[in-house]
């Protein structure tokens, strides 16, 4: 397995040559469609990921997301940037799914951990440090999971994906006070979900 | 510690700080009031911490082959719709057809009613969660929004 990390996003098309290459794409150029592909296909799994917390649920929505941006891309305007189009359609096809689970079932699953990637990096701290670390980002994506799909999605553009609040804002069509003031309440929920885990883990040791 | 800021102060302004997005005016009053505030200033150090946790986390994802065996195009989604489409087609007619020679040649009335109740109830359940997502659709929010 092997993938890039969710922030800063994976661009194998870089930003100036962006354009060009929908151009390119939406001329039936092989190459061009060939890295419009690979680029955007790692990204709409990745969010999706975050959002469902599932790999093989991520791999489906990413799937459908692909056929549906290829779909499309005859339409897109290359001036403006593909990502928070595809990441609308990423949240789009999330939001359809979980609106037919709660239809079919009521029970929530648990986020899969095996979904982080946990690799040595160069800017790693001491071994101690590093393990505190890798703790907290399992127990803040455990807790995120729990958070409800309106806080989720917005703490998660802006914290795993680094999207700018006005990217936000395209991607939700919300206006940009609303991101923050939303993003603000998401992290404060957060921050408590994490608060309720530790101590419960805490009292659970202690008893 | 208080949940809440004792001030009236816009506690949304400490995400807009920590993630830069404040114009200059805003970004001074949150320093400033960060000076003087001890609740808000712990806030953003927990927020900071929880920030710097996520930015770098890092996650699978799925090498090449995985993608190619899922479909890849709309003509597979297609043919797959136009299959459940002729056997969703091909069920009802078989069961009616069985259906109407069960009526035909059943002569007992309670084994009649017997499959007919339970085929009514089974009906009205579907017609239930129809009802619902159709429902559902016309009050989407998101339903103009391009896919």
């Amino acid at each position: 397995m092997t993938g890039p990390r969710s922030a800063p996003a994976p661009v194998a098309v870089t930003p100036p040559s962006e354009a060009q290459t929908v151009i390119l794409a939406q001329q039936g150029e092989a190459e061009a469609l060939d890295a419009l592909a690979r680029s955007c296909r790692q990204q709409a799994y990745v969010f999706a990921l975050q959002l469902i917390g599932h790999p093989d649920d991520a791999l489906d929505v990413a799937q459908d997301a692909m056929v549906r941006f290829f779909r499309s891309l005859g339409r897109f305007d290359p001036s403006r940037p593909v990502r928070p189009w595809l990441l609308r359609i990423v949240r789009n096809l999330v939001r359809d799914r979980a609106r037919r689970l709660r239809v079919r079932r009521t029970e929530s699953l648990e986020p899969d951990d095996d979904a982080l990637r946990f690799e040595p990096r160069d800017d790693a701290p001491d071994p101690e440090a590093l393990a505190s670390r890798r703790e907290l980002q399992a127990l803040v994506w455990t807790c995120l999971q729990k958070l409800h799909p309106r806080y989720r999605e917005v703490l998660v553009l802006r914290d795993y994906q680094d999207l700018s609040y006005a990217d936000i804002a395209t991607t939700l069509k919300i206006p940009r006070g609303t991101v923050m003031s939303r993003l603000h309440r998401a992290r404060r929920l957060l921050q408590e979900e994490v608060r309720k885990h530790r101590s419960g883990t805490g009292e659970a040791r202690d008893g | 510690m208080a949940d809440r800021c004792p001030a009236s102060f816009d506690e949304a302004l400490i995400s807009g700080h920590l993630d830069g997005e404040l114009t200059q005016a805003a970004e001074q009053k949150v320093r400033v009031h960060l000076a003087d505030c001890e609740h808000c200033a712990v806030v953003l150090d927990e927020l900071r911490a929880l920030r710097k946790a996520t930015m770098s986390t890092e996650f699978h994802s799925p090498d090449d082959s995985q993608w190619d065996e899922r479909p890849q195009s709309g003509l597979s989604l297609m043919a797959r719709g136009t299959g459940w489409l002729i056997a969703i087609v091909w069920a009802v007619f078989f069961a009616g057809f069985a259906l109407w020679h069960f009526w035909q040649e059943s002569a007992n009335l309670v084994e009649r009613l017997l499959v007919f109740g339970g085929l009514s109830a089974l009906a009205l359940l579907f017609i239930s969660v129809l009802v619902d997502r159709l429902q559902a659709a016309r009050t989407d929010p998101y339903r103009e929004v391009e896919k």
